[in-house]
């Protein structure tokens, strides 16, 4: 009886995918096993027969359509990448413009950070210091009211 | 530089070649050469003529595009059938298909494949011309299931070994020696078939 893995290994020793050790096992069980062999024979007689009777077909289109169905194709898929390496490109430029800007900023935000951090948390605390000196200037002519803290 | 009286009669690498300079003409003939070949690859894989012109158009859009990748290592039109091959493989797994090939391929893969009968006892297409041997092969692969068919077609005319169809296809190479063995034995029993409505 066979199983289902030397049934795999027949099929195999006919498209030689063992090796020499699994071929020569195969080959022991071969010379005493009629069925065995019948279905190498089989297996061999089928690839065989497909093998040289690969179905053909041609092309419905004439060959003037054929191309020009590609071409359009080609054109369109290179107009794609065209488009999209425009837009890659543009984002480049955008950075190379943005790039100073942002890290300017962002010394800017480092600088200013801890400052307002401190200012918030004197605030928060209610604290005004005591030496705190304020001036207020009023002009009702220019209607102008000007207060300044030290 | 080429001239347009040369295409006919240049060899394949040397159309590869103007076509790597961006020659149409070149890669055109080169399309004329092999079309059919590739269409009736995808038409194998695909069973159907609307798929098989899409995807040999979209393989050679691709070949195109990747052109410059191609050394020679395989002759062009080897190189262009696993292009097409791919593109039937990718096509075949987005559409998965039928409920009914799920369960023969359950069936495959629980039933164990020594309760099936032998491959093939007698020549089932002896005496038959070879146009009509081909037909009827054809005819008896539409009747296999895309991923026993795809197998099948990997190792018989793409001449793949198991390991490299095992990575082709996305399977382990356990599963590819069942579906190849299934998609023999079904096919001897398809051309078998057709013998008995021949004899009667």
């Amino acid at each position: 009886m066979k199983t289902t893995e030397f049934t795999l290994d027949l099929q195999a020793y006919v498209d030689g995918e063992l090796d020499a050790k699994h071929r020569a096992e195969v080959e022991r069980v071969l010379a005493n096993d009629a069925d065995a062999r019948s279905l190498v024979q089989g297996l061999r007689q089928l690839s065989d027969l497909v093998r040289t009777h690969e179905p053909i077909a041609q092309v419905p289109e004439s060959r003037e359509f054929y191309w020009s169905q590609i071409q359009k194709r080609i054109a369109a898929v290179e107009a794609r990448e065209a488009r999209s390496n425009r837009e890659a490109s543009s984002a480049v430029q955008w950075l190379r413009w943005l790039a100073p800007a942002l890290g300017v900023a962002a010394v800017a935000v480092m600088v200013a950070l801890p400052r307002w951090d401190a200012s918030v948390a004197e605030f928060a605390a209610g604290g005004v210091s005591e030496d705190t000196v304020s001036m207020t200037f009023r002009s009702d002519a220019d209607g102008v009211t000007i207060h300044w803290i030290n | 530089m080429s001239l347009k009286s040369d295409y006919p009669s240049a060899a394949d690498e040397q159309l590869v070649a103007w076509a790597k300079d961006g020659d149409t003409e070149a890669f055109e003939e080169l399309i004329h050469r092999h079309r059919d070949k590739i269409y009736a690859r995808a038409m194998i894989m695909m069973r159907n003529e609307v798929d098989a012109v899409d995807l040999s158009q979209e393989a050679w859009v691709k070949s195109w595009q990747r052109l410059h990748q191609f050394q020679g290592e395989s002759s062009f039109a080897t190189w262009m059938t696993r292009i097409v091959i791919n593109l039937c493989l990718d096509q075949i797994r987005r559409q998965k298909r039928t409920r009914a090939e799920s369960i023969e391929e359950m069936q495959e893969e629980s039933g164990g494949v020594e309760r099936q009968m032998p491959v093939v006892e007698n020549n089932p297409t002896e005496g038959l011309e070879s146009e009509e041997v081909r037909r009827r092969i054809d005819e008896a692969m539409g009747k296999l299931t895309d991923a026993h068919r795809a197998v099948l077609v990997l190792h018989e005319f793409e001449g793949l070994e198991y390991k490299e169809i095992a990575k082709r296809v996305g399977i382990s190479i356990g599963t590819v020696m069942s579906r190849l063995f299934y998609a023999r034995r079904r096919l001897a029993s398809l051309l078998q078939s057709l013998k008995r409505e021949r004899s009667e």
